[in-house]
């Protein structure tokens, strides 16, 4: 049951017939961990803390520096030296009182990530590394909990939701399957902040609108997004039966 | 043939595969993603996917930046 306060914060919610009482019900007892608190991860962070998601749990190992608050935010000045998660946690907390948030300031390996995952209905993949979106994506393959994947750079954007609670769900190792992938990050090559943005926004409504039950538009898609013509091109993934992470192997 | 990679026409041999497409275009395989009339191809098929002519191919890199 939603209390008078939660019914006055969330009334735009509860005037939409996909959400109502029932879907907010939902946010709050969900849980959504996010991984990686930079350019997606902070609007992905603002915007679920903001819609009611009942439990948050955040993820990253960074302090925030000068030269993240191009994009990422959640920060400010004087937030500089400070760790990504606990500043985060902070915010979210301020803007809903609400909602429970919990933060892991360490990177997590195989061990810890599968335990984490024992308590999250939902994953935002919002790292900035090969590696951790390899591990992520293993992570949740093998506990079968839901993905949405996130990445930005330069003015391109890249957004994919496989959900891994379904048995012929294909991965991120079929479209992307290496971890020595000459991948691009933002150090290597620059982004412009309201591209990650408006990924790790999506991320976010992805994430609003599988709590609800409302539909994907990007289950077993890749969405690829270009900052310049402001142009979106859908590709089908499908699953790779030769995939080592989710294949007959 | 011809088919279009990214919106440009090119040019191809009859029968030419993905691997030997992203060959011709000196394109490393590593990091990069190839779709077929917007079907993502799984590195495992670039063998053994044959292009036809009018396909549309769309080719990109891999993106891990956040
Ligand atoms: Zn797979």
């Amino acid at each position: 049951m939603l209390n008078d306060d939660e019914l006055l914060r969330y009334s735009r919610h509860l005037l939409l017939e996909d959400v109502g009482e029932t879907g907010q019900q939902a946010l709050k007892n969900a849980k959504v961990l996010i991984i990686g608190m930079g350019g997606l991860g902070a609007p992905a962070s603002l915007y679920l803390a903001a819609a009611g998601i009942g439990h948050i749990v955040l993820n990253d190992f960074d302090h925030i520096e000068v030269s993240n608050l191009q994009r990422q935010i959640a920060y400010q000045s004087s937030d500089i030296g400070e760790s990504k998660v606990e500043v985060t946690k902070r915010k979210l907390q301020q803007i809903n009182p609400e909602i429970k948030v919990r933060s892991i300031n360490k990177e997590m390996h195989e061990m810890q990530l599968t335990m984490e995952l024992t308590m999250a209905d939902l994953v935002l993949d919002c790292t900035d590394n090969m590696a951790s979106r390899q591990l992520i994506n293993k992570a949740c393959v093998n506990a079968k909990v839901p993905l949405i994947v996130g990445a930005a750079i330069r003015f391109e954007g890249q957004l994919m939701f496989f959900d891994h609670s379904e048995v012929n769900s294909p991965c991120y190792h079929c479209l992307f399957p290496s971890s020595e992938e000459q991948a691009l990050n933002c150090s290597n090559s620059g982004i412009i902040g309201p591209v990650v943005g408006t990924i790790g926004t999506l991320q976010a409504l992805e994430a609003i609108k599988y709590f609800v039950g409302l539909p994907s538009g990007i289950k077993n898609k890749l969405k690829l997004f270009d900052g310049k013509s402001l142009d979106w091109q859908t590709f089908t993934v499908n699953k790779d039966p030769k995939c080592k992470v989710c294949g007959q192997h | 043939m011809k088919i279009q990679i990214n919106e440009q026409v090119v040019e191809l041999a009859e029968n030419t595969n993905i691997e030997q497409l992203l060959a011709h275009l000196n394109k490393p395989l590593m990091g990069s993603a190839v779709a077929v009339n917007q079907d993502i191809i799984s590195r495992s098929h670039w063998a053994d996917t044959i292009l036809n002519e009018g396909d549309n191919i769309s080719l990109f890199q891999v993106i891990a930046g956040g």
